[in-house]
């Protein structure tokens, strides 16, 4: 599970600032007629988004997500900046309360015997 | 719970020993209304399948206009022809498991019995709550730090009793 949580984080991150990097670095290049940096990163954040993809998916069956959370987490790989806002939705919303209800089957310490 | 609300009765509660008896689902248990099947077919289900048409054929028809770009001397294009099907692939794939693990669920079964996917289990099944009552009043043996923590494991048990159960978990 935290393994799970750890993966699809990094892959959100990296496909994030990839995606702000595309869209607001590698457009506004291409519009000034140097396409090249668009089109290697366009690549890049293709490979990036089919590993994040993955990642969210797995993440979403074992926290047992719905439809519509698991769809918008998938889809937030392609918007730009929604990868930071839904990653941080997804962990308050789901992840917490299923990481807390984890540690919620640890029992109270039990007294020491004296 | 997003899923198939007027199914609701027939949920998870089965799944693996519910014994918070102070949950609403417990309470509210009733026997499945038709064939487990039957939830394809309601109304938010419905609109579901239709997304997931609409995006299989929406992705190919992207692959083969990225294939006609490709061979007309776009490079470039050539990476999105694969990616497109692959993406189409996925929708398939992660349509047929959604389905299918509702399927267990609706029927009450453990999703894959591996123990990670026990550990992951929500809120309310499969685990024994301890009553606050119990762990909050210490005992008068008991040495001061460790009922402090005690009563703090309690509260921040109370705090997140539920969180999420209605808003997209199982």
């Amino acid at each position: 599970m935290e393994a799970a949580v750890l993966r699809y984080r990094v892959m959100a991150y990296i496909t994030g600032v990839v995606l702000v990097f595309l869209c607001f670095v590698g457009i506004p290049l291409q519009v000034a007629g140097h396409p090249a940096v668009a089109n290697n990163v366009g690549v890049v954040h293709g490979i990036l988004y089919i590993i994040y993809l993955v990642f969210a998916w797995i993440l979403s069956r074992k926290l047992r997500l719905a439809n519509k959370p698991t769809v918008i987490m998938l889809l937030a790989g392609t918007v730009p900046i929604m990868t930071f806002i839904v990653e941080r939705w997804i962990t308050r919303r789901f992840i917490a309360p299923a990481l807390a209800s984890q540690a919620e089957t640890a029992e109270p310490v039990s007294p020491r015997a004296s | 719970m997003e899923n198939a609300a007027p199914l609701e009765g027939a949920g998870p509660a089965g799944g693996a020993g519910l014994t918070d008896g102070a949950s609403p689902a417990a309470a509210a248990v009733t026997a499945p209304s038709g064939p487990v099947w039957r939830f394809l077919f309601a109304p938010r289900w419905l609109g579901w399948h239709l997304f997931m048409v609409v995006s299989f054929w929406g992705m190919l028809w992207l692959g083969d206009w990225q294939f006609h770009r490709a061979m007309s001397g776009n490079a470039l294009s050539w990476a999105y022809t694969f990616e497109w099907p692959l993406f189409a692939g996925f929708a398939v794939v992660f349509w047929a498991k959604t389905i299918r693990d509702e399927f267990r669920i609706k029927r009450g079964e453990t999703l894959t019995g591996s123990s990670e996917e026990a550990e992951s289990l929500p809120f309310g099944v499969g685990t024994i709550h301890v009553p606050a009552a119990q762990s909050a009043v210490p005992a008068d043996d008991e040495d001061p730090e460790l009922s402090a923590y005690n009563a703090y494991l309690t509260r921040l048990n109370a705090e997140v009793k539920n969180h999420g159960r209605w808003h997209g978990l199982r």
